[in-house]
């Protein structure tokens, strides 16, 4: 008995701690092992795989048909006096291209944990000895990866069905603001996913957090639309500062309606959300499993 | 005499299956006081962004190409009703679908369906206690509505439009049935109801007026029963109209009701006898 017992504690496993090359290895590897595993469940249901890629055309559709039978047209002489284009189906379609990128860190990484802890498999998990946020990264990893399709399908849509102009030679600077903008997205779905570790209707602070992002970012609209403290709440988010850098590099004649320097406005987002994610999730974590609160939903 | 006794109290006891059906799920849904602020106040978040845009494209309240098509120029009472009433469609739509498997994920599917009482009618107290529900959601919705955008609401005209209100709601529970048939048969029925949601938002003039579609996503909206009900809600709230002037889609909307009624109990009754019959009622 005593020898079995020995020879059990002998097998214990030391989980790897500190960042050292072998370790980050490892976790890059359990990122990508979640990141094909989230593909492999949505390809078992082909059904809401299709569904989810057009979604971003069935979303953007109302905004860019109400503008039209608003102006009578694709022009509008009002918007023009405020950002300097009147286009309104390349304005609206800049603007909800990135709106879809919430949704990655709003719904797909927030729901990362609490996902699992409904098919049952969060405690398998967290006594894995790897980062839990690598769990959530590959989660957001494929929620980009998918959402980045159904934007192409969304592009080629709109530009067959009505036709948009955009800059060519802006497309690699927007590609950085992009970047930048989904690092302090994924800072903020940290926190969210941190959130859904705490609240039994996580859902409800997604939707609340993603509609307040809606408002505050300018998708179909210039900020100057917005109350003044509207505009300034607008800044504390990577969404506004990016549209903004993003429209001024694709679009014709567009100026920007604010943010001095948008890379460093990003870069300093990007930092500040991903530190304070991170924080918020140990904290959650730990608070979690102190209290035995992992399996209560 | 004794036949008539019975019948009596066969009919009240299928009257306290709904009213028990009504008072359980009011129950659950005062568990969660989130939820109940959540719907009552926040679909509006939803909608807020059409107003923005409306401000920015026509720097002002009213748009002249806009009263061209849809005969007034206000566009906020135009997206606020169009936001009220397709708030009936997630409710009544997601919500009988979600019903049913939420019983399977409780354990409590197998129970109800084997209790010695027509289903139709556990379901219709599930669609009366989401209508409820829906109602005070939209009641709410609308009163801050009226607070924060200054829209003008005679009272005389809430009448008919409750009437016509009662007629979508009538229409959803034909497809809340077709739902709950399909959720028992395949039990992920939250793709179809996705799906269904889609049609309804791109095809029905919820967001925008419906001769903004192309013809051929015209005809398909005359198959919607909220493209009606849109229709002649905003006649009678924002045009001024009376009922007998939209009496043509009032009957359209009462033929499509009776269709999809009947279309929903005859497939639900009939699913239910196969799940049944095959033992995977209690699968998920």
């Amino acid at each position: 008995m005593d020898k079995r017992k020995r020879k059990h504690r002998l097998r214990e496993v030391n989980c790897p701690t500190g960042l050292n090359w072998s370790n980050l290895k490892a976790e890059l590897k359990a990122v990508w092992e979640s990141y094909i595993k989230d593909w492999k469940i949505e390809f078992a249901y082909p059904v809401s795989f299709i569904r989810q890629l057009i979604s971003p055309i069935v979303y953007l559709l109302p905004f860019m048909l109400y503008g039209i039978a608003l102006v009578g047209g694709r022009y509008s002489p009002n918007l023009e006096q405020i950002v300097g284009t009147g286009d309104v189906v390349t304005f609206t379609f800049t603007g909800y291209m990135l709106m879809g990128f919430i949704g990655t860190a709003v719904w797909a990484m927030g729901f990362s944990i609490r996902r699992e802890r409904w098919f049952g498999t969060l405690e398998s998990i967290y006594v894995t000895p790897s980062s839990r946020l690598g769990q959530v990264l590959g989660m957001a990893l494929h929620s980009t990866v998918h959402q980045m399709l159904g934007t192409i399908i969304q592009f080629i849509f709109i530009y067959v069905t009505f036709g948009i102009g955009l800059k060519i030679e802006g497309t690699l600077p927007a590609l950085a603001i992009f970047a930048l903008m989904m690092l302090a997205l994924y800072g903020f779905g940290i926190v969210i996913s941190a959130l859904g570790l705490i609240l039994r209707e996580g859902w409800v602070v997604s939707d609340v957090l993603y509609s307040i992002m809606m408002i505050l970012s300018p998708v179909a609209y210039p900020l100057v639309v917005l109350p003044t403290i509207a505009q300034k709440a607008s800044a504390l988010f990577p969404t506004a500062p990016a549209l903004i850098g993003i429209r001024t590099f694709l679009m014709e004649n567009y100026h920007a309606e604010a943010f001095g320097n948008v890379f460093l406005h990003l870069l300093l987002l990007g930092t500040a959300w991903i530190l304070f994610g991170v924080l918020v999730f140990r904290l959650t974590d730990g608070y979690v499993r102190k209290r035995g609160m992992l399996k209560k939903f | 005499m004794s036949q008539q006794a019975t019948q009596q109290s066969v009919y009240s006891s299928n009257l306290s299956v709904i009213w028990n059906e009504v008072v359980k799920n009011i129950k659950t849904l005062f568990a969660y006081p989130t939820i109940i602020v959540f719907w009552a106040i926040f679909p509006i978040f939803w909608f807020i962004p059409f107003i923005l845009q409306g401000e920015a494209f026509v720097g002002g309240l009213e748009s002249s190409s806009f009263a061209e098509i849809t005969g007034t120029g206000e566009y906020i009472p135009f997206i606020v009703i169009g936001a009220i009433l397709s708030s009936y469609v997630n409710t009544l739509l997601y919500g009988m679908g979600e019903n049913i498997r939420k019983e399977a994920y409780q354990g409590t599917l197998d129970y109800v369906l084997a209790a010695p009482c027509n289903k139709a009618y556990v379901l219709i107290g599930k669609a009366v206690s989401e209508s409820l529900s829906s109602t005070i959601f939209a009641i709410s919705q609308l009163t801050i509505s009226v607070l924060l955008f200054g829209m003008n609401i005679t009272l005389g005209v809430m009448v008919p439009v409750s009437f016509i209100i009662i007629l979508l709601i009538l229409g959803l529970y034909g497809m809340s049935l077709l739902m709950a048939a399909f959720s028992l048969m395949y039990k992920q029925s939250y793709d179809l109801s996705e799906s269904i949601g889609y049609i309804f938002y791109i095809f029905a003039p919820v967001r925008y007026p419906v001769e903004s579609l192309p013809i051929w996503a015209q005809i398909i909206g005359k198959f919607i029963p909220l493209t009606y009900a849109l229709i002649i809600v905003r006649s009678l709230m924002l045009l001024g109209t009376d009922l007998s002037a939209v009496y043509l889609d009032v009957i359209t909307l009462l033929i499509i009701d009776i269709v999809l009624l009947l279309a929903g109990l005859y497939l639900f009754n009939k699913i239910e006898k196969k799940t049944r019959k095959s033992g995977i009622i209690s699968h998920h």
